[in-house]
């Protein structure tokens, strides 16, 4: 029974923690912001390292930085210009990542929840 | 009088941030003023500079001298550096995250927290409307425009509240429409694209770009400034950021002149030929743009420069003592009734 259940639960976290490569699109809003701000993301995983861009849009892509993966966690950086995006998210569930955001200039920092979806299709 | 809290808090912060950049540059003087002499340096010396400095990261964008005592800034993904464009000397890095102004900004826009302090900070000007009217509707029988009695005396702080009150009407009035138009910047844009039957994304926004590459990189960029320039004669470069974070050259120009959205012009380049990809200008902004650009002028009081931007510091720090008069007042008249 308990090696049922062992082989179960693992097979479960591989399930949640599978490749996240491909575009991921979502949105994030800052903590006492007013919007919705769009957010694409084309992701490259190899092995628990993570590479691609991200940005607002297809058009507008900023390299991903310092990107790695732990279990069904991914964080990465982006600098887009005066601001830091710096992610962290968890792989809630099969083709969908949710978690935080800290966005920081020279002078200000925020943190904001992001929320993405799996979009391989497209 | 809980409102009165936070409007202290609007009124001490909106005072700080009317001269945000001044004293910005004050905190930072090695980093944001230098002795001007000699050639200057092409960006791409400037950029070799800055970013051998710090491990040669990559130059995010850089953000061209404004006046020739002014350092030239690039951006790394470790932070914003100031070199001196005339000898290329590294003057320091400033890394990103929250400062004391920065703080103040928090708190002005959301008390520092999340949803609860903006929606707070929201009612609290709705409030401070009701406050405005309802102090001309009291001044208006007795018109008092000047201040008798000691300063411990209820004479004092009510003439002063009177007085104060009406000379600082018209700023505040203007300060709180227009606050009360960011904080629901929504609410109001949606009733501006209905009036004027305009889209709520801006249509040059989304031109195509082009792939993200960095071994295609031919165009320097002192050549895509100079490109993006002549686009727009008259107009500075205050930006630009490289190829590498968003696939084209994105050069940002402002007109010195104008003070309602100026900044709001961009043109971008394909790094490969200098072919002008899109053009956004500051003149083409649609209605509610142009509407949203001209309440934030009048708040921050950049809308006729120094002149009304000192007023709109004055009037935020008298808004404090304005409270507090009020609250005297309220608490002497509250003893008067309570002690016969």
């Amino acid at each position: 029974m308990n090696r049922t259940i062992a082989i179960v639960t693992l097979l479960a976290a591989s399930a949640m923690a599978s490749d996240l490569t491909g575009k991921w699109s979502g949105t994030f809003k800052v903590d006492g912001g007013d919007h919705t701000v769009p957010q694409l993301f084309i992701l490259k995983q190899q092995g628990k390292t993570l590479s691609g861009s991200g940005g607002p849009n297809a058009g507008e892509q900023y390299p991903i930085e310092n990107g790695r993966i732990d279990g069904d966690e991914a964080r990465f950086e982006l600098t887009a210009g005066e601001w830091k995006f710096a992610y962290d998210l968890k792989q809630t569930a099969p083709g969908a990542l949710n978690g935080r955001l800290k966005l920081q200039s020279v002078n200000d920092s925020r943190t904001a929840k992001v929320s993405l979806a799996s979009s391989k299709g497209d | 009088m809980i409102a009165g809290a936070f409007l202290v808090v609007l009124g001490i912060t909106g005072g700080i941030l009317a001269f945000e950049p001044e004293l910005d540059r004050l905190l930072h003087p090695h980093l944001s003023r230098l002795k001007p002499g000699g050639r200057t340096l092409s960006l791409v010396d400037i950029g070799e500079a800055a970013s051998k400095k710090y491990s040669g990261e990559p130059v995010v964008a850089y953000l061209p001298s404004s006046s020739p005592d002014v350092p030239t800034a690039v951006i790394l993904s470790s932070g914003v550096v100031s070199v001196n464009q005339y000898t290329g000397e590294v003057l320091g890095l400033r890394t990103r995250g929250q400062t004391v102004l920065g703080f103040m900004r928090a708190l002005h826009v959301r008390l520092a927290t999340g949803d609860i302090g903006r929606n707070i900070l929201h009612w609290s000007t709705i409030l401070m409307l009701i406050s405005l009217t309802s102090g001309l509707y009291l001044w208006w029988p007795r018109k008092r425009i000047q201040i008798r009695g000691p300063w411990w005396s209820r004479l004092f702080w009510s003439d002063q509240h009177n007085s104060f009150g009406i000379f600082s009407l018209v700023p505040w009035l203007l300060l709180t429409a227009t606050g009360i138009v960011i904080g629901f910047e929504d609410e109001v844009s949606s009733l501006l694209d209905k009036m004027y039957d305009t889209k709520p994304v801006h249509s040059n926004q989304t031109l195509a770009r082009s792939e993200p590459s960095q071994a295609s990189t031919e165009l320097t960029p002192d050549q895509a400034i100079a490109i993006a320039s002549a686009q727009l004669p008259g107009a500075l470069p205050y930006r630009l950021q490289m190829p590498r974070y968003g696939g084209l050259y994105v050069v940002s120009l402002t007109y010195s002149d104008n003070r309602i959205g100026a900044e709001r012009n961009s043109i971008s380049l394909d790094p490969r030929n200098g072919r002008i990809v899109a053009v956004n200008q500051s003149a083409s902004l649609t209605p509610r743009e142009r509407f949203m650009a001209t309440n934030e002028a009048i708040h921050t009081g950049n809308i006729l420069g120094m002149p009304t931007r000192i007023m709109a510091a004055l009037a935020s720090i008298l808004l404090p003592l304005q409270v507090v008069s009020g609250l005297l007042i309220w608490v002497r008249r509250t003893n008067i009734l309570r002690h016969g």
